[in-house]
């Protein structure tokens, strides 16, 4: 059972704390869907509170036919349709598809949504977040692509890697340790100028 | 927190964990506050590198929502519960076993009599009769045969004339009324 699966039983069992896990899980996928139609980020805020109001009180019906981001991404699109249409704005007529929601590389589809400054600050990430892969380890550097890019599971790195799980696992965490602070001193320099 | 509690939660950002270890990092989550800001600040690396983030900016909704969330429902599974009762046992199984055994004794003594009792085994006739001559009024009763018969001709026949009266003043003509005529005795 996926861990998405198992926290959504938990919620359905009486755990509220298991909806907080996937809030936290989602909440930055979900708000920028939103932004793609909203563009304001505030207003895209409130429309992802409102869209995961939305989504616990539909849970109870939730029977896993889908996997659960696919589902979320369904009301997330909805609500913000919904929204533009209260507030007699016009949707984009640009949609991606939900079942394009689980892809990776689904974001390019939005692109045309994102402000200049918000391109840039993207761009900005992106290459903070290469440079920090081009300074690890080699073999580091191939698990967190494997998994980041490819879209690998632990276990299928384990065999193309021909290593333990454990010990991809614990190469995937010192990747993604070492990038999280490389984006944290970009971060501190942003605030320092 | 350790380095291997941290690396439950980068597990837990690529949904690799299971059992026990998904138990403790959850917990860790909720009961921790450097690991629940440790696990965003992996799952918010994870989602730039997939391009599901357009900023930097650290957006916590669970703390924008509590308030909300507060104030909806807490689910149950009582709705299943509630299906699942109609099929459980109040009473413990030996006894309902017991009860069913007996029932079904009972039934089978029953079917069992029934079909040894021979047929048509109705008081006969002569028995009858005198049943009839020692009392005054008449008395009708089933034969071998499935016809009814009045034991006395003086009683029959005064029948016979008030059905037929019966049928031809009634007004309502019409099978039925032929029907009652004819299915008393072939002779009318």
């Amino acid at each position: 059972m996926s861990v998405d699966l198992e926290l959504v039983q938990r919620v359905q069992a009486g755990d509220k704390k298991a909806f907080d896990v996937l809030i936290m899980k989602y909440q930055q996928r979900i708000v920028h869907v939103i932004t793609g139609f909203v563009h304001d980020p505030v207003e895209a805020l409130d429309v992802a509170q409102e869209a995961f109001i939305k989504a616990y009180r539909a849970i109870p019906n939730f029977r896993g036919d889908s996997a659960f981001y696919t589902w979320l991404y369904r009301i997330a699109i909805n609500t913000a349709k919904n929204h533009l249409t209260a507030r007699s704005r016009r949707p984009p007529a640009v949609d991606v598809d939900a079942m394009d929601a689980t892809n990776y590389y689904d974001a390019a589809e939005l692109k045309e949504f994102e402000t200049p400054e918000s391109s840039l600050a993207t761009d900005e990430l992106q290459m903070v977040i290469h440079q920090a892969i081009e300074s690890l380890p080699e073999d580091t550097a191939t698990a967190i692509k494997l998994r980041e890019l490819d879209g690998m599971s632990y276990e299928e790195i384990a065999q193309v890697m021909d290593c333990p799980i454990g010990t991809v696992r614990s190469r995937i965490f010192r990747a993604r340790e070492s990038i999280e602070q490389q984006i944290q001193e970009t971060m501190n320099e942003g605030e320092q100028q | 927190m350790t380095a291997n509690h941290n690396e439950l939660l980068s597990a837990l950002v690529d949904g690799e964990l299971q059992g026990k270890e998904l138990e403790l990092a959850l917990n860790l989550i909720h009961t921790n506050d450097d690991a629940r800001s440790q696990w965003q600040r992996f799952q918010r690396t994870s989602d730039i590198m997939h391009g599901h983030s357009l900023s930097l900016d650290n957006i916590d909704l669970t703390t924008l929502l509590s308030q909300r969330l507060s104030q909806e429902p807490i689910y149950s599974s009582a709705s299943d519960d509630k299906t699942a009762k109609i099929f459980t046992f109040t009473k413990p199984i030996w006894k309902q076993a017991a009860s069913l055994a007996v029932a079904a004794s009972i039934g089978a003594l029953a079917v069992v009599g029934v079909m040894n009792k021979p047929e048509n085994q109705l008081i006969p006739i002569t028995t009858q009769v005198a049943a009839v001559e020692t009392t005054a009024a008449p008395i009708i009763t089933a034969q071998n045969s499935k016809r009814w018969t009045v034991s006395e001709q003086d009683v029959e026949h005064r029948l016979d004339t008030y059905l037929v009266d019966h049928n031809e003043y009634t007004g309502a003509s019409g099978v039925f009324s032929y029907a009652r005529v004819v299915s008393y005795d072939e002779g009318q």
